[in-house]
């Protein structure tokens, strides 16, 4: 049996998800010794400007240049909000595109800090997918709109990070995402989703709850082993020394008001994808590769 | 030994209780095998609705609701009008969406049971108290009077005409047992807790940790951060032909108690009568 990690990169014109990813496989290297296969719409910029790229990522997969017209409010702290294209339709793909028989599914923005996703291949499960990340900010503030994929309906589930295995279940389990991602419009009122732009957490969260028989079942899925920390894109991402990350949270729902936070071997989820862009390039380690 | 579910319903200005009622026997017909239902009633009852219903009872001796819209203050004499040994009594606003027959061989072993554990739609047990208030504040037993089940026997006549009691004398009784965040009317719940806290008899009525429950639509019980004044303004219903009721997407397989009469179309009405 294969083991590896998948990641996917897709840049639009502000965000470097190809340099993301190629930072998260040098942690996923350094932490879990794992192959690590890259799909993005863009060999050719991975190539030129991560020359050293091979030393962490073992396989590219191609897919066709992606263009979509949705687009995602990103922030970058309280205050600097841009209105970008999000290509996040190929993650249904990844039954047919992972050349592993077992995979871990990261998003390219996922910081690895510690070898916990190892247990992964121990717990004998189809498909692990996480559930209730872990605010870094958590004594702080309490963030709710997480919880679920919206006030009244159901549990939010998270595409961020899963494992799976190639079964026929979970075969069936990504033809159902496919269809519900076919199907947004339908799916998005049907399940109380307040804005229209596609999201693969959703999706994924209503195959879950479909698997399920439409109810609560604390026996499937299982969650991924080990916590995912998340950072939100109000806060900003301070600095990276290793392990070590160091943020500036906004804790109060009015907004603008920070404090510092620092956390070290853990996985975080860093959704301020422009503080992980410049921090990346502030990395000497990475910058000097 | 006779056994059978027992429904009181009277019409309001607004709420047809006795279409209510219907909807409940042809929901325990439909998904209980052998099943007796009364309902005691002194309002007319259409005749298409009679066919579920094995007796159609008078309100014994005199209407105490007449002059009020809640119409609660009958509920005391079911145990009275009961033509059962063995009875289940449920508010009409619910509907029995699983075959809880075997409930029968639990519920024989006491004389007496309320239900005081209930969940949320999404089958979560329900830890909010907004509607618990005056319970919590005065000690009170937590009852739940939708569904209850009372066998014919001494101690169940004693809880009952104490009940009678309380209901008639509500004021007195709240004032002197539910004094702090007094309740301004009556209710089947407060004074069965009331009369269950008399008689210290509530290990021995109830169960918190027992399967027999049933699923509460009020609002403020379903862990929502947004609550509306009615659930049926936010969530969708479904029935489909194979007996799966789907609510805000997720599957009832419990007692729904809907509490909102303009959940019970025609529609609905209809589906129950086609299963």
């Amino acid at each position: 049996m294969t083991q590896g990690v998948l990641l996917f990169a897709l840049n639009n014109k502000d965000v470097d998800y190809v340099k993301q990813a190629v930072f998260c496989a040098k942690k996923i290297k350094y932490h879990l010794r794992l192959p690590v296969a890259l799909v993005t719409d863009n060999r050719n910029y991975l190539t030129k400007h991560f020359p050293f790229f091979e030393k962490y990522i073992d396989q590219i997969i191609d897919i066709p240049e992606a263009h979509t017209n949705q687009t995602k409010r990103f922030l970058d702290g309280v205050y600097a909000i841009r209105k970008l294209p999000w290509k996040n339709h190929n993650r249904p793909d990844c039954y047919n595109l992972t050349p592993f028989d077992e995979t871990i599914v990261l998003d390219a923005d996922y910081i690895i800090g510690n070898d916990s996703l190892l247990n992964c291949f121990k717990l004998n499960q189809d498909f692990l997918i996480y559930r209730n990340p872990t605010d870094i900010a958590s004594t702080l503030r309490k963030i709710q709109k997480f919880d679920r994929i919206s006030d009244r309906s159901i549990d939010m589930w998270w595409a961020t990070g899963f494992y799976f295995k190639k079964t026929p279940f979970m075969k069936m389990y990504f033809e159902l995402v496919q269809h519900i991602k076919d199907n947004w419009p339908y799916y998005r009122l049907v399940y109380q989703i307040p804005h229209s732009t596609y999201r693969n957490d959703f999706s994924f969260s209503i195959a879950i709850h479909i698997l399920r028989g439409f109810q609560l079942n604390p026996n499937w899925p299982i969650t991924m082993p080990g916590n995912m920390y998340m950072a939100s894109d109000a806060d900003m991402l301070h600095s990276i020394d290793g392990d070590k990350l160091s943020f500036i949270c906004d804790y109060t729902s009015s907004g603008g008001y920070y404090v510092g936070v620092t956390v070290e071997d853990v996985n975080v989820h860093v959704m301020n994808k422009f503080s992980l862009g410049r921090e990346i390039d502030k990395d000497k380690e990475f910058a000097y590769e | 030994m006779s056994k059978g579910f027992c429904l009181l319903a009277q019409n309001n200005s607004t709420v047809d209780y006795i279409k209510q009622a219907y909807a409940l026997a042809v929901s325990i017909h439909k998904f209980n095998k052998d099943q007796n239902v009364s309902l005691i009633t002194n309002d007319e009852v259409p005749e298409q609705y009679k066919s579920v219903f094995d007796k159609i009872i008078t309100i014994p001796w005199t209407d105490q609701a007449q002059e009020t819209d809640w119409k609660i203050e009958n509920r005391w004499k079911v145990y009275h009008a009961s033509p059962y040994q063995h009875t289940i009594v449920m508010d009409v606003d619910m509907l029995v969406l699983h075959d809880i027959t075997h409930w029968w061989d639990e519920l024989k072993k006491r004389d007496l049971f309320f239900v005081s554990n209930v969940k949320n739609y999404r089958n979560e047990v329900i830890t909010s108290r907004h509607y618990r208030k005056t319970f919590d504040e005065n000690n009170l037993p937590n009852l739940y009077s939708g569904f209850y089940y009372f066998k014919k026997s001494e101690t169940a006549h004693e809880f009952f005409k104490l009940l009678e009691i309380v209901m008639i004398n509500w004021e007195l009784f709240y004032g002197k047992f539910a004094s702090n965040y007094y309740q301004k009317w009556c209710s089947m719940d407060l004074s069965c807790s009331i009369v269950s806290k008399i008689l210290d008899n509530s290990l021995e009525i109830t169960d918190p940790n027992s399967f027999i429950t049933f699923t509460h639509m009020k609002p403020h019980l379903q862990s929502w951060h947004e609550v509306p004044t009615k659930w049926t303004t936010v969530l969708g219903s479904y029935l489909t032909n194979d007996k799966t009721m789907l609510i805000g997407n997720f599957l009832q397989r419990n007692i729904l108690h809907y509490v909102e009469p303009e959940f019970l179309t025609d529609r609905i009405v209809d589906r129950l009568e086609l299963l």
